[in-house]
């Protein structure tokens, strides 16, 4: 939809706002990085459930393959950080709606807030693990 | 903003269709959306995984054929990959930019629609092979 005249348009030389990089780092800012992390770590998560779920559909041996994976060190990492991702991103869209209400958004609350959803997300992944430990 | 004052045309003609006037809330309200239907069925997706985890070739696929663990799966998996794919996309718009841009969007979409059906199949064969 954009007009020709937009392209060809001489760089604006007008002052740009401050870029991130000038400020310091705080806990919002990491957990807003995270949240995005965590996103991207999901669309990983989603093709391990796949091939879960396409072996379950196959006969015993494909399933067999699936099984030996998860149960490895490394699978046992990779579901260990599929849960920490699921759980970390669910609480930070929480922490996202309980904004998007008007609340918590001031010094003391959205630092909580933050504090909250990174142990939340932590302990629920270890509280998750266990009972899997336990049931298993 | 050069030739502002050779011609006729002010800045607002300049900026105007470039931007998402009246429609830059419905992305927004269905990435929303989805999350919020996430909450339950993350919840119940997880608790469906340790209900599984004791289980072998056998119990899992008794377990996915009954109604409830496959409508769980079938609507985490496709409200999840509705969701991921506009948080990928936003990534995308933030960060990639050329003609890698276009590819990035197309794999983004690919993506999410072929692990969608894939999943879609793989619980519908459970059930009903």
């Amino acid at each position: 939809m954009a007009s020709t005249e937009s392209t060809s348009a001489p760089p604006p030389s007008r002052p740009l706002s401050p870029h991130l990089g000038i400020y310091r780092l705080t806990l919002t800012m990491i957990m807003s990085g995270t949240h995005r992390i965590t996103g991207m770590g999901l669309c990983v998560g989603v093709l391990l459930l796949a091939w879960f779920l396409i072996s379950a559909s196959m006969d015993a041996s494909a399933f067999a393959i699936f099984s030996a994976f998860i149960q490895s060190i490394i699978g046992r990492l990779v579901l260990f950080g599929f849960t920490w991702a699921l759980l970390h991103h669910m609480l930070g869209g929480v922490r996202h709606f309980i904004w998007d209400s008007g609340r918590g958004l001031d010094d003391p609350e959205r630092e909580q807030l933050a504090q909250a959803t990174l142990i939340g997300g932590l302990a629920l992944t270890l509280i998750v693990w266990a009972i899997g430990y336990a049931v298993r | 903003m050069a030739n502002v004052g050779k011609t006729m045309r002010t800045p607002l003609r300049r900026v105007r269709y470039l931007g998402s006037a009246r429609q830059g809330t419905g992305e927004s309200w269905l990435v929303h959306l989805t999350a919020t239907a996430l909450v339950p069925l993350t919840i119940a997706f997880v608790w469906l995984v340790l209900t599984l985890l004791p289980k072998d070739y056998n119990g899992v696929r008794a377990e996915l054929g009954h109604p409830l663990p496959a409508l769980v799966l079938l609507l985490f998996v496709l409200v999840g990959l509705y969701h991921m794919q506009f948080g990928v996309r936003a990534i995308i718009l933030d960060y990639v930019h050329g003609h890698a841009r276009e590819w990035a969007l197309i794999v983004n979409a690919f993506f999410a629609v072929a692990v969608g059906a894939a999943c879609v199949y793989a619980v519908l064969r459970i059930g009903f092979v």
